[in-house]
């Protein structure tokens, strides 16, 4: 937990070193006049300084009297499930464009399904072509709000 | 005084014409089931629906999402008391005894009184508005932008403080939402600031998508990331014949809601996650002046009257500050300020003089609202715990095509969905990590507010910084700061003089 909460640091650590280096390829102007840059460049130092706080106190606290809780380790099977999932959802992003809402719908639907464990062929078709249907219904039909064409041109 | 109860008949005309009152209806529906479904607070659940109110105009728009804020924040009770699961953050303390109520068999007259108590407290909060907002809207006119700044300050830190964890990791995330609302057009001077040559970034962050991952799909991830016979759940639905509470229930509970509607009201007034302080605070004085302070914990009645309570009450006078003041304390809040600016509403002490329709018919909206939920979640409870027997692994699926197909909806991008799968990815390593959400959203949507005011302050001030400490107001809300920030070291230093706990 301690090095992972390290790493957490770092990385905020190191986004405010990216906004205080961003900042000054701004105009900077004077506290009266102030540029585009100062606010944000204000912003990088606070964020630097308090992951450098936040850090400086991880480190130099000892291992027993840490109080941070301890994190609930995810079974690997839960956390390839997770990633499966996310996975499954950028994918369905990829081609939402290429084949269309009701297809990438109905295939989101049907994979994220069968990653949850449901193992019935009849409500694996059954589930997400109605929630395909319903929703291209709802929003393209009822609300008018165009959704993508793709390949089926619906 | 007159002047307010006649402008609330307006708006009585306002909120109770069909359409509005067809829209309050959905948006407590919606709320209801945005409460009880776990995976969706009212965070998310506004945020997806604001593409639902673009066609409307500005005054249902608003109703029909305050109708899902405070819609969610019954239906969170519902599963806080059938299945120990908090619906949304502000229902955790109800959990404690109404889910023992539901053990005893109990369940109808927990989940009735917690009706009731929301009705009445909604109810007290609302006339509590109608007299303070305009008030204090006046008041609010001598703010200028050294006194805006302030108090932003002031609620970040008090958000901070109060939000559970490390003051220092919300304190970054404030930080950290702040420079990702630089993104975009400078305010000021017209030029664009991190942009990386991209169109996508011209008019800054999509600050739903950013709501929608951090807060939708965060939660769904976090659900799927556990083993899948932890994905089923038992409900005890109850009958509907044993909803109402007895007299003794009544009389026990009368005084805990009107406790709980006081404390709610002041705490929603303040900065910070209030329906979520406010009931822990209800719960704190109901357990200490209680003659039979063991029963807490076991199934008191009051234990659940007077956090429901509470926390509704909180709900609407939250309102206050985003409607008088344009600074929304707390993230709901935040995503409602976002969809008035999308209808052309600029909240802010002008409100009530340059549109009197949005700010009077939304108030007595919230009235009607309030009247629908009690109807709706009496007579409905079983329907709506029937909802929850939905398994998880259908369910996540469901919330997860509709968080992708609600973004798309907004700008018709995918790049917006993109954004939002990425926030809820580090969302989901947020929880992990246990930094609060919260202020990040917070900082976003008042960040280009806040960066405004602190450079129109040191124009007018010529470059002088003395200008946040000159002026009263200004000075007082960072005395507050300087206060709040002051509270963890105390309590490190209380901690250290009275050593180790045992």
């Amino acid at each position: 937990m301690k090095r992972s909460e390290i790493i957490g640091g770092g990385i905020i650590f190191f986004c405010g070193g990216m906004t205080v280096f961003l900042s000054l390829q701004m105009p900077i102007g004077t506290f009266r006049m102030a540029g585009s840059g100062l606010f944000p460049l204000c912003l990088g130092i606070a964020l630097m300084l308090l992951a450098f706080l936040y850090l400086a106190n991880l480190l130099f606290q000892k291992d027993a009297k840490r109080q941070s809780p301890k994190a609930e380790a995810p079974s690997p099977g839960a956390a390839g499930q997770m990633l499966l999932f996310l996975g499954a959802s950028a994918l369905a992003t990829l081609c939402l464009n290429v084949l269309g809402y009701p297809l990438t719908s109905f295939l989101l639907m049907l994979s994220l399904l069968r990653i949850l464990g449901v193992r019935q062929p009849a409500l694996l078709v059954t589930l997400p072509l109605l929630t395909a249907a319903g929703s291209y219904l709802l929003f393209v039909q009822f609300l008018k709000i165009p959704l993508p064409k793709g390949l089926i041109g619906l | 005084m007159v002047e307010s109860i006649q402008h609330l008949f307006t708006g009585f005309g306002i909120a109770a014409t069909a359409t509005n009152l067809l829209y309050c209806l959905l948006g407590a529906v919606a709320g209801t089931l945005v409460g009880i479904l776990p995976g969706l607070g009212p965070i998310a659940g506004i945020a997806l629906l604001i593409p639902v109110t673009f066609g409307l105009n500005p005054t249902s728009a608003i109703i029909m999402l305050c109708g899902i804020y405070y819609g969610a924040m019954y239906g969170g009770s519902t599963t806080s008391i059938l299945l120990n699961v908090p619906g949304e953050t502000a229902s955790v303390i109800t959990c404690i005894d109404g889910y023992q109520m539901a053990r005893q068999g109990r369940a109808g007259p927990a989940l009735a009184i917690c009706a009731i108590g929301s009705f009445t407290a909604g109810t007290l909060a609302i006339f509590g508005m109608v007299f303070l907002a305009p008030p204090l809207a006046e008041a609010a006119l001598a703010f200028g932008p050294p006194e805006y700044f302030s108090l932003m300050v002031c609620g970040f830190i008090v958000l901070s403080n109060v939000t559970g964890g490390s003051l220092i990791k919300s304190l970054m995330m404030a930080v950290l939402g702040l420079i990702i609302g630089t993104a975009g057009l400078d305010p000021v001077t017209g030029e664009y600031r991190f942009t990386f040559d991209t169109t996508y970034l011209l008019s800054g962050i999509e600050f739903v998508a950013v709501a929608i991952g951090l807060f939708g799909i965060a939660e769904v991830l976090a659900n799927v990331d556990q083993p899948l016979e932890k994905l089923e759940q038992s409900v005890i639905v109850p009958r509907f014949r044993d909803l109402y509470p007895s007299l003794q229930d009544l009389k026990a509970s009368v005084g805990a809601i009107l406790r709980g509607a006081g404390i709610g009201f002041g705490v929603g007034l303040i900065p910070g996650p209030a329906p979520v302080i406010a009931t822990y605070a209800s719960y704190m004085v109901e357990k200490r002046i209680s003659t039979h302070p063991e029963t807490f914990g076991t199934g008191a009645i009051e234990g659940v009257a007077g956090p429901e309570s509470a926390n509704n009450a909180a709900c609407q006078s939250a309102f206050i500050p985003l409607f008088v003041l344009g600074i929304p304390f707390a993230p709901p809040t935040a995503i409602l300020l976002g969809a008035l600016m999308i209808h052309g509403v600029v909240p802010g002490p002008m409100m009530i003089i340059e549109h009197p329709d949005v700010f009077w018919g939304v108030i007595a909206s919230m009235y009607i609202g309030n009247f629908i939920l009690l109807l709706l979640n009496l007579p409905f409870i079983p329907f709506f715990a029937g909802i929850l027997r939905i398994p998880k692994k259908i369910l996540l699926p469901l919330v997860m095509l509709f968080c992708l197909t609600g973004m798309y909806t907004v700008n018709n991008s995918v790049n917006d969905i993109w954004l939002m799968l990425f926030m809820g990815a580090l969302g989901y390593l947020m929880r992990k990590w246990a930094y609060d959400a919260a202020p990040l959203l917070l900082a976003l949507v008042i960040g280009p507010k806040m960066e405004v005011a602190f450079r129109q302050s040191l124009m007018l001030s010529h470059g002088n910084f003395g200008v946040f400490f000159e002026r009263p107001i200004s000075l007082v809300f960072l005395l507050a700061t300087f206060l709040f920030l002051c509270v963890p070291a105390f309590r490190f230093i209380i901690r250290r003089f009275n050593g180790p706990p045992a």
